[in-house]
């Protein structure tokens, strides 16, 4: 079944394409007496034209049986919504990178609500068995998907968290290297797998998630974020694995 | 109270998919390990539905979840319940600004964060975790929501591990949890 593709011919994204603070009734913490609680948000994600991918093959989809890509002006009404719910906050965790914070995204009810629909409408019915979670951001986005999507939902961990057997894959970070974990037996080989995180950046950490699943024989489909982070080049990095964002933050 | 009591039909189902894991992180420490629910999806459908059944327009607007096995639970229930969800955090792990409240570990101390502003005063509110023990975790996580002038209706686990006597911990505030291990 195509997905039906759903756009506006009168775009209402650029008219919010400013990083202007945002009015005090839209507000992230608002107070009663219409102050703000906590640092007021001094950027906003600027809303971004998403490419439309392809609708997601299922197992049995034959290439002939693919739709056109649809145009690059075509965006899902909620994006907008769900991209000015989610809070910059410069400096963080260090001085020169600004840290996108999902959090005040998760207050709002009903944008994170869209959030959850905007990757089951797209993963549905299609034969994925596995949603990987990437601790911790992963897991609040992972098991609501999985939930809907009716798949298991498997954790992957830090180092030492996970009790039982385990296979380890070691990752670079910037400086030095981290370890991920994932529970021997939690995945079949065959299985089809989604792996899930909140923010994809270098795609160090994702990578990481694929090569676990691909050691025990599992295919992963897909990689899905709410945020990417273009300009460090993580989609590269997945290699032939596809992505599937939300929003793009430059 | 627990659904464990109630002998709801579901509960058996649920509780044949905890795996127990010996000496972990420990020596003498029986793991009650909750990744084995997640991987069959109707037990931990119904995991949440009993959750979501009891909380569900009860007027409650927060659903605050203890990293990490916290996150896993909490946000479902709040999407089903129309609530927000708000991550309660180890140290340094939340950007802007938070409150923090120490508590105690069997050896030394630790600590759980809020953020500022994420709670307003008067909100009802739920703290979800995948298992109570001591109650020290819980404990933290009620005074964060109550120093903002939130009102804990009630800390809710996947399990309970009641030798340890962690309800008594929690000052009076209601307990639900599906299953108790003995």
């Amino acid at each position: 079944m195509h997905r039906a593709l759903i756009f506006s011919s009168l775009n209402p994204i650029y008219s919010k394409l400013s990083t202007t603070t945002a009015s005090p009734d839209s507000a992230v913490f608002p107070k009663r007496d219409g102050g703000w609680i906590g640092p007021p948000p001094v950027f906003r994600l600027q809303n971004y034209k998403r490419t439309l991918l392809p609708p997601l093959c299922s197992a049995s989809d034959s290439v002939a049986n693919q739709p056109k890509m649809a145009s690059q002006d075509e965006q899902d009404p909620r994006i907008s919504k769900i991209s000015s719910a989610i809070r910059v906050i410069p400096n963080f965790p260090k001085p020169g990178i600004m840290f996108q914070d999902i959090t005040t995204l998760l207050l709002d009810t009903k944008a994170f609500r869209d959030t959850i629909d905007l990757f089951v409408e797209r993963y549905r019915g299609k034969d994925i068995s596995v949603v990987a979670g990437i601790e911790a951001r992963g897991f609040i986005f992972g098991p609501p998907i999985a939930l809907a999507i009716g798949a298991k939902f498997v954790p992957m961990r830090k180092p030492n968290k996970l009790p039982g057997e385990v296979i380890s894959e070691e990752y670079s970070l910037e400086y030095g290297t981290d370890i991920m974990e994932m529970h021997v037996g939690a995945v079949q080989a065959g299985e089809r797998a989604l792996i899930i995180d909140d923010l994809i950046a270098t795609g160090g950490t994702l990578c990481a998630a694929i090569k676990l699943l691909e050691r025990v024989g599992v295919h992963v489909v897909e990689c899905a974020c709410v945020i990417e982070l273009p300009e460090l080049k993580g989609r590269e990095r997945l290699g032939d694995k596809p992505l599937f964002v939300l929003v793009s933050s430059t | 109270m627990s659904a464990y009591r109630d002998k709801d039909p579901r509960i058996h189902g649920i509780q044949s998919k905890i795996r127990v894991v010996p000496n972990f992180p420990k020596p003498g420490i029986m793991f009650q390990d909750i990744t084995t629910l997640l991987l069959d999806p109707k037990a931990f459908k119904d995991t949440v539905d009993l959750f979501v059944e009891r909380y569900k327009g009860k007027n409650i607007s927060v659903v605050a979840g203890i990293e990490a096995r916290g996150f896993i639970f909490g946000p479902p229930i709040a999407l089903e319940i129309g609530a927000k969800f708000v991550p309660l955090r180890k140290p340094k792990k939340l950007p802007g600004r938070v409150i923090s409240e120490e508590y105690e570990l069997e050896y030394g101390r630790d600590c759980l964060e809020m953020h500022l502003g994420a709670v307003e005063p008067g909100e009802q509110a739920l703290v979800v975790d995948d298992l109570i023990a001591t109650g020290g975790t819980l404990c933290a996580a009620m005074k964060l929501l109550e120093r903002v002038g939130a009102d804990v209706v009630e800390c809710a686990c996947v399990i309970e591990l009641p030798d340890l006597k962690g309800r008594e911990r929690l000052n009076g505030k209601p307990l639900y949890v599906l299953l108790e291990s003995h």
